[in-house]
């Protein structure tokens, strides 16, 4: 028993080494995921038929894809293909990024249309054209809408970044492997490192919570 | 007496959703300081008329002139413009919830019109204060009366200097205690020569202030006339049993 | 034409393969892991103290380690103490206790989303808590239910492909290994992944018309 303690004691530093690389691809991940998210969701609410089919597919095709299969297409695959040279890390952040925009649009639109019909109409009545009715009346109030979606989102995308691993990308997962497979201390190590996770979760939600806290208007509902 | 300018003017308007008639072959003028109001059974095509002289609904027929000119809907740039010079009340007021009272004032100022920040913050503080609400500038919608609501989107709507207001049944989500303190706001509308075109179911309000009262039904406007003329003599059935039915459940508020 | 030849005999039969493992990991784990979260989802909201905490902190825990993190544990970590799990065993049983705590979620919503008042009816017309469990409860936190875990399951269908990483070898795995033999890694994995998103489309057509099959007039929107 002392021997798992001194192993997870001794690794510890270099598994909080890896969160640093875990917040990374993360953080990446979820900032890509943000502004093509975005832009899907005004075009799939506001767009022709046209632009909403195309996004509509785009959805489809990376909501149904496993994650392990994307990693693997988009690094031995496609950018082998394309002849671009990336990081393992770039491609995860990269897919990881893609597939999280397409979770992220469907939760911005929700909250889009959650909105009264009402508000654009009062915009548009003021002479708005869509770029500024858009932006400062509708997203302002979607994007405060989506805080607790998006919550959610995080927490996906950061158990998601363990897949990464695959790729040899040497996040906290692939850290805890490595020296488990020297130390065979596999057990006590997979749970330090579950616990990492579970820690960044906390953190990171309740860090959301505050920011949904501090942007929330006064008696605001819908 | 000076001839008043012809401000707005509509012809044909008709609006069709599948196989209904909402709206048809609706026609109007209205000179300048002048106030109509149309009256009329829920679902008469008060609303949607309104909303498709400033092209928030797209009509099926129908043309718009304003001061002579004509307004071409597929013209994005003239159709904006043309919506900073007609302002819009509507029934549920539709205030923008993310932001405080003098924000929606100063919104359109700053993001339409191109305003400074300091001289837009002066304006709507004004415009605020002409309808009473110079305590509430920073107050959420969410913490306001459904009167003091109104009063803003009003105060938002003339920071534009619109040469024409429409009035989308201001009053009717309105509790009763509260509708007088809007009316007030807009007989001084009156007062200061704004031109208006509203519709409403306050008929005592319509019968003491409108120039011209319009009674539309099923998408047709069946009578026009004065308040005089309406009310002791109306020509059609249907104006004369809506009236009579409406002044009964509504009384005579002034 | 020796493209085709050795796509139809080689790379076909490994693919169908894998999809067969694929198949044999999803359909055990998505219904150990319903009635896992049915009986988490259940203690959570009539335990009483101490069970529903138990089954709070079960849930806390699986749902908060990746799955990447749990798989590991039932594969590499159980050794440690003894238990020898091959790598189907260990992915069945990762993917069954993972998913049954975000099944129990969804359970635990719908139980709590049924009005109380019909609760006490129930019991004044003269209901024992079973017939009013089976009666009146799970009708309607079934129906409130189905969209998430259906959507939990839809989840799992492309989840299962994980399990390479535990070295079972299912349809990715198989992808991989082929991809490695041939170098033709785009295609292949286009392929994999076409064949993933046509299972995660079909079950979710299926989902809709399950719930189209159920739906009850006005009871689509809750009231808590």
């Amino acid at each position: 028993m002392t021997v798992s303690f001194i192993a997870i004691y001794n690794a510890l530093p270099y598994l909080l080494k890896g969160s640093m690389v875990t917040i990374g691809l993360v953080g990446g991940a979820l900032l890509l995921g943000f502004s093509i998210g975005i832009f899907l969701a005004v075009g799939q609410v506001y767009g022709n038929v046209c632009l909403r089919s195309i996004i509509g597919l785009y959805v489809w095709f990376f909501r149904g894809v496993p994650l392990l299969v994307l990693l693997f297409l988009f690094y031995f695959g496609l950018f082998s293909l394309l002849e671009i040279n990336l990081s393992a890390f770039t491609v995860a952040v990269v897919v990881l990024g893609l597939i999280s925009s397409a979770y992220q649009s469907q939760i911005f639109r929700g909250a889009i249309l959650s909105l009264p019909e009402g508000q654009l109409k009062a915009a548009r009545a003021l002479g708005m054209g869509d770029f500024t009715s858009i932006v400062f009346v509708i997203l302002p109030q979607a994007l405060r809408l989506s805080i607790p979606g998006w919550s959610n989102e995080y927490s996906i995308v950061l158990k998601d970044s363990a897949v990464a691993y695959a790729l040899g990308v040497m996040e906290i997962m692939a850290r805890a492997h490595f020296v488990a497979s020297r130390t065979y201390e596999h057990l006590p190590l997979y749970f330090t490192a579950g616990m990492i996770f579970l820690l960044l979760t906390y953190i990171g939600t309740k860090g959301l919570r505050l920011l949904e806290k501090k942007v929330r208007i006064p008696g605001y509902t819908t | 007496m000076k001839e008043k300018p012809c401000v707005l003017r509509v012809e044909n308007m008709t609006k069709r959703y599948g196989q209904k008639v909402v709206l048809q072959d609706a026609t109007l003028s209205v000179d300048e300081g002048e106030l109509k109001v149309l009256i009329g059974p829920s679902g008469g095509g008060k609303s949607t008329f309104l909303q498709c002289i400033n092209f928030l609904v797209t009509p099926d027929k129908g043309r718009v002139w304003l001061d002579g000119k004509e307004i071409l809907p597929n013209h994005k740039r003239d159709l904006y413009a043309y919506r900073q010079c007609v302002g819009m009340i509507f029934q549920d007021f539709n205030l923008f919830d993310h932001l405080t009272a003098l924000e929606n004032v100063r919104i359109g100022l700053t993001r339409v019109r191109g305003m400074e920040k300091e001289e837009s913050k002066e304006k709507a503080t004004v415009e605020l204060d002409r309808v009473g609400l110079a305590d509430h500038l920073h107050k959420y919608p969410a913490q306001l009366s459904g009167g003091q609501k109104q009063r803003v989107s009003i105060a938002r709507a003339l920071a534009m200097d619109p040469k024409v207001i429409l009035l989308d049944e201001p009053t009717s989500a309105l509790d009763p205690e509260l509708i007088t303190e809007v009316l007030a706001v807009i007989r001084n509308l009156r007062a200061r020569g704004m031109t208006m075109v509203m519709s409403t179911h306050q008929i005592g309000f319509a019968r003491e202030m409108a120039d011209e009262i319009i009674f539309l039904e099923d998408g047709l406007i069946l009578e026009t006339g004065t308040s005089d003329k309406i009310f002791s003599c109306p020509k059609c059935e249907r104006t004369k049993e809506f009236c009579s039915k409406i002044v009964e459940l509504y009384g005579n508020s002034r | 034409m020796n493209e085709l030849f050795f796509i139809q005999h080689e790379v076909m039969p490994a693919l169908l393969r894998g999809m067969i493992i694929s198949v044999e990991l999803i359909i055990p784990s998505a219904i150990c892991g319903l009635c896992i979260g049915v009986v988490m989802g259940v203690l959570r909201v009539f335990g009483g103290p101490v069970l529903s905490r138990i089954a709070d902190t079960y849930v806390m825990i699986f749902r908060g380690f990746p799955l990447v993190v749990q798989l590991f544990i039932w594969y590499f970590g159980l050794p440690h103490i003894g238990i020898y799990l091959s790598p189907f065993v260990a992915s069945v049983v990762g993917f069954s206790l993972c998913s049954g705590a975000y099944h129990s979620e969804y359970i635990r919503g719908a139980l709590l989303s049924i009005k109380r008042g019909q609760l006490l009816a129930a019991q004044s017309l003269g209901f024992t808590k079973t017939k009013m469990l089976i009666s009146i409860i799970i009708p309607q936190a079934f129906r409130r239910a189905l969209p998430g875990c259906g959507n939990e399951i839809i989840y799992l269908i492309k989840y299962s492909s994980l399990a390479y990483m535990i070295t079972c070898i299912e349809l990715t795995g198989q992808g991989k290994i082929i991809a490695s033999e041939t170098f033709k890694y785009t295609e292949i994995f286009f392929v994999v992944g076409l064949v993933y998103l046509a299972l995660t489309t079909v079950a979710s057509w299926l989902l809709l018309r399950v719930e189209n099959r159920l739906r009850l007039p006005g009871f689509d929107h809750y009231s808590m």
